[in-house]
């Protein structure tokens, strides 16, 4: 199957099951949890069914478009279900018959895979889903989000999508994928993922070990950092601020990637990117689901902060 | 009523992560026969009963199942006895209730004439007391009541909420099962509302949307195997066992046998099938060890070998499923493995590009651990710490040990030991004897070695050496940097690597004396440590003496054997370990108990005493000690431990006359400071080999 099929086959599946279908957030990242779709959906009370595709960059993985199987930047598709519903599990394997897997004749099986990212703040419980052997997505029931408590749970469920399209396609190398087929007046011209996205692939690989200026990047972590934070508390605005903490996100990813971070600052370099993030989950608790017994509003406490500073 | 019944429950859950089913279920198991004593329901063998209650745990990835048998239907009626104030105090003169006499008659819902006044044992008078008899309930009852308390009371070590729902648990209850003989034992768990039916294997319900039912507990194995699901792990792990080999033989190899991956492949499916596949045979150039690690940790696979352990190009893989109709399972598995095994091959053809011991300035950015600095210091210490461990015992490897230990963690900074971490000197030892370094790579290829009590020494005695400097540096230097394990805390696992030492020392026979590597180490540790020398010794001191202590235990020896051999001398393993020997033959010996007295009683006289070296043996007088006195000589003369035991032994009965019939601290000056001097030099003798008052 192509891979523009395979998305709009996910997309329509889920739409029809209710969710809304959100767009990939314009701004590096290295999953499609910290799209604010997932971050600050997973939080509050209010019932949130969405799925979208997010390109998610992971540095460290690129390999200059030689590899096979690893890449800098894969799609992951993503879908959020506030409150988990009870079946959970037969919507997601309903999902795969969507995609044509008859699992009449296929091993499918949940094993232990508990996700956590400290750079959000975030963890769940949950299963890699191991279809044949092969992991094909990630089932995680949200514990917390942002440092806060997710009440009621949210299931996230991301499928990695040219895995599933390798394997349901038995690829042994992922720029042999077909993206999709190009009409035109002279014939019809499957594009392959290679020619979609192996030079970026190398260019982007070069990027991260080669090329970034290490310290530009580190100049920029610290000015995303000094800007995130004087949004969330001169303006006690929360979304530019998680753009802030985003940008964060990826500057130290670049940084990781050349081993521009030693073992030792590692920790403490997270806890920077997780403090503003989660600052940003408690301001959007507060401006979402102001508590009943506080009666002072958001613009109130936006004064008062801005004061003490 | 009356009769028993089997009790059955199970909960149907999302997939419950491997490592907890059993420890689950046994909790379960533990609590349900508790709740079952506890309220008389049940039937032990020891009370003569024709069939006794017993229960059964069982669990797959979906379900947590117990059954009991045997479980009375009906509670026996309870009579409990209540004691209440003094006699005195509830009847007054005229033998008439008093005020407090009426109120413990009220207070336990009795008329004041069912009040008897007893003595109870440990009370000095006699006192008010009742006996209520409560009514039985049936079982059933008592079971509705009790199951969502208990179920909420299981330790969930990661639990987790879901839904709207505040109910933690392992995962999500879907569905439970309870029954009670053939009636539905009734109650609620997180709004899940038990039944007499439960779910089967997913594939089973894609043809059959209904519930399974069970009619009876007898027939809920047999009725879900039906369904897809062998409930029981113990069969899934039987059945699988057999096909592993069965597919091996077929192709004339043999399992490369792992109990550890045998469970967790019966753990994480539901029914118990094994598929055999191949790979592709140029990936057979990878070493051995590269090959099973990675079917085993990527793919939880078995590799096949054959009668010579070479390994063949195949793998045995479990389903979750009773067949592979179109080969999409065996297909499937063995596309992921190549994929796998392709990093696998990258990593191997990379790392071999440049010499390992190329690698030895990159250890400069791998910190060992802060205060100690980075592998390539630590390489360095090993290397000292080697070179004067082979002084003492093989001046010969000198020059090969040192060159081992400068590459031995050179592997750590290989792709193939980042990407499989348990692979570290598996590594470096393959791409030194593929450099051709000869008689070098199996010392560094074995140095981890031994990494648990089950696991063996490194096969040569340059590895064990290796091991030997590796593991007194890691111990030492923590211990000098304040890193000492305490309680349940030892994150370094340096216990495992003080045992390790110890063993090594044991099992070389190396007689070479522990505190004294200690010391060297410590040494070569120099002005990293941050903690005062003399601390640092103190606490290696006793720390190594519970190692040793604990390998005479892991020895078998018998508790008055290690007892009192360890005290008079344990840091020189090989002395000790011909002293346990001698001291085993005797730790039935009777003459060795009486012994033991005796040495507590000449402890406890000459515990403030300074006796004399020497005495005159005509100051003595007594028949007793005068014998004594005459056996000194060969007790003191004996050429080797076993004959210093055999006179010990003989020595055994004089001394308890001579306890009978001396008073040891008598009047006389003279005579009381022979004695003390005999009995002091009998202790010498003694210690030489053991300090029999830690006999007993």
């Amino acid at each position: 199957m192509h891979i523009q099929e395979l998305i709009l086959r996910l997309q329509r599946f889920w739409a029809d099951r209710g969710c809304l279908i959100g767009q990939p957030y314009d701004i590096e990242k290295g999953a499609g949890t910290m799209n604010p779709l997932t971050f600050f959906g997973a939080l509050g009370k209010k019932p949130w069914n969405v799925a979208y595709v997010e390109p998610s960059r992971r540095p460290a993985d690129g390999r200059y478009g030689e590899n096979p199987f690893r890449v800098y930047k894969h799609l992951q598709f993503q879908v959020i279900l506030k409150p988990s519903p009870a079946k959970v599990q037969e919507l997601y394997i309903e999902s795969l018959s969507a995609l044509g897997i008859d699992l009449s004749k296929h091993d499918l099986r949940f094993e232990e895979d508990n996700w956590e990212s400290p750079t959000l703040g975030a963890w769940g419980v949950g299963w890699q889903v191991v279809l044949d052997g092969m992991e094909i997505s990630q089932f995680t029931y949200f514990q917390q989000v942002g440092g806060l408590d997710c009440r009621p749970v949210s299931a996230e469920l991301t499928y990695g999508i040219e895995r599933i399209c390798m394997f349901l396609g038995g690829y042994d190398n992922i720029f042999d994928l077909t993206w999709g087929e190009v009409k035109t007046d002279e014939g019809v011209f499957p594009i392959t993922y290679r020619q979609v996205r192996q030079r970026e692939e190398f260019e982007l690989s070069a990027y991260s070990f080669e090329h970034a200026d290490l310290n530009l990047h580190r100049t920029l972590f610290d000015a995303f950092e000094k800007e995130g934070w004087r949004l969330l508390k001169d303006h006690g605005h929360f979304r530019s601020a998680y753009e802030q903490a985003l940008k964060m996100s990826h500057t130290f990813n670049v940084l990781d990637a050349r081993g521009a971070v030693s073992t030792t600052e590692r920790p403490g370099v997270i806890k920077r990117v997780r403090d503003l993030a989660s600052s940003c989950a408690k301001a959007y608790l507060e401006h979402e689901e102001p508590s009943t017994d506080s009666t002072e509003d958001t613009d109130s406490k936006t004064k008062i902060a801005g004061v003490a500073k | 009523m009356s009769g028993t019944r089997t009790f059955l429950l199970e909960l149907h859950c999302e997939e419950i992560p491997a490592r907890f089913l059993e420890p689950l279920t046994a909790e379960l198991e533990l609590k349900l026969s508790e709740w079952l004593k506890a309220n008389q329901l049940d039937l032990a063998a020891e009370d003569d009963n024709e069939a006794t209650s017993f229960s059964i745990g069982l669990y797959s990835p979906r379900k947590l199942t117990w059954e009991v048998l045997n479980v009375p239907v009906q509670q026996p009626d309870q009579t409990e006895t209540q004691v209440g104030p003094p006699q005195k105090m509830c009847l007054d003169a005229e033998g008439q209730p008093t005020q407090t006499g009426l109120k413990f008659a009220e207070k336990w819902g009795v008329d004041f004439a069912a009040v008897r006044f007893e003595q109870p044992a440990g009370k000095k008078e006699p006192c008010a007391v009742v006996t209520l008899t409560k009514k039985g309930r049936p079982t059933k009852d008592l079971l509705a009541e009790a199951m969502p308390g208990l179920i909420t009371s299981l330790h969930v070590p990661k639990a987790m909420r879901w839904g709207n729902s505040e109910f933690e648990f392992v995962r999500p209850i879907r569905n439970v099962l309870c029954l009670f003989g053939e009636e539905v034992v009734d109650f609620t768990v997180d709004g899940v509302r038990s039944s007499n039916s439960t779910w089967g294997h997913r594939l089973h319900h894609m043809a059959n949307p209904a519930p399974v039912e069970i009619q009876r507990p007898e027939d809920y194995e047999a009725a879900l195997e039906k369904a897809g699901v062998v409930v029981s792990f113990d069969q899934r792990r039987t059945r699988m066992e057999a096909q592993l080999h069965n597919l091996a033989k077929a192709i004339d190899g043999r399992v490369v046998m792992d109990e550890e991956l045998l469970d967790t492949l019966a753990e994480i499916v539901e029914f118990p099938m094994i598929v055999r596949g191949e790979f592709p045979k140029e990936f057979l150039e990878l070493p051995k060890e590269v090959l099973v690690t990675s079917l085993k940790e990527h793919q939880k696979s078995f590799c096949i070998e054959d009668a010579k352990g070479e390994l063949l190009p195949f793998f045995l893989a479990a389903a979750n499923r009773m067949d592979d109709p179109a080969g999409f399972v065996k297909a499937g598995n063995e596309w992921v493995l190549k994929a796998r095994l392709y990093d696998a091959r990258f990593f191997f053809a990379e790392d071999r590009k440049s010499k390992l011991e190329l690698r030895l300035d990159k250890l400069n950015s791998l910190t060992f651990q802060r205060d100690l600095g980075t592998y390539r210091e630590k390489s360095i210490r090993i290397r000292d710490i080697a070179d004067a461990v082979a002084r003492k015992i093989d001046p010969g490897m000198i020059d090969d040990l040192r060159g081992a230990a400068m590459v031995c963690k050179c592997d750590l900074r290989t792709l193939m030991v980042g990407e499989f971490p348990e692979l570290q000197g598996v590594m470096g030892g393959e791409y030194l004897r593929l450099e051709g370094k000869t008689n070098i790579w199996l010392a560094v290829k074995e140095h981890y070695h031994p990494t648990s009590a089950d696991d063996g020494l490194p096969s040569t005695p340059m590895g064990s050496a290796l091991a030997l400097a590796d593991k007194l540096d890691t111990v030492v230097g923590c211990f000098a940097v304040g890193i000492i394990p305490s309680g349940s805390k030892d994150p370094l696992a340096l216990r495992r690597a003080g045992q390790g030492v110890v063993r090594i020392l044991w099992e070389q026979a190396w007689a070479v004396d522990v505190m004294e590597l200690a010391r060297i180490a410590l040494g070569v540790v120099g002005a990293k440590a941050t903690k005062p020398e003399s601390d640092t010794l103190q606490a290696l001191e006793s720390f190594f003496r519970d190692r040793v202590a604990y390998q005479l235990e892991q020895a078998g020896y018998a508790g008055p054997v290690r007892r009192s051999a360890l005290p008079v001398g344990w840091s020189n393993l090989v002395d000790l370990k011909a002293r346990c020997e001698a001291l085993a033959a005797f730790a039935e010996d009777p003459r060795f108990a009486s012994l033991a007295q005796s040495a507590k009683r000449i402890g406890n006289i000459l515990k403030d005493e300074a006796p004399a070296e020497t005495f005159e043996s005509t100051v003595l007088k007594q028949a007793e000690e005068k014998a004594l006195a005459a056996r000194l000589a060969a007790l003191e003369s004996a050429p080797d431990t076993t004959t210093l035991l055999t006179t010990l032994a003989e020595l055994a009965q004089p001394l308890e006359a001579f306890f009978t019939a001396v008073m040891v601290k008598c009047e006389d000056a003279a005579l009381r400071a022979a004695r003390l001097s005999l009995l002091h030099r009998l202790r010498l003798a003694f210690l030489r080999v053991a300090d029999f008052s830690q006999w007993q």
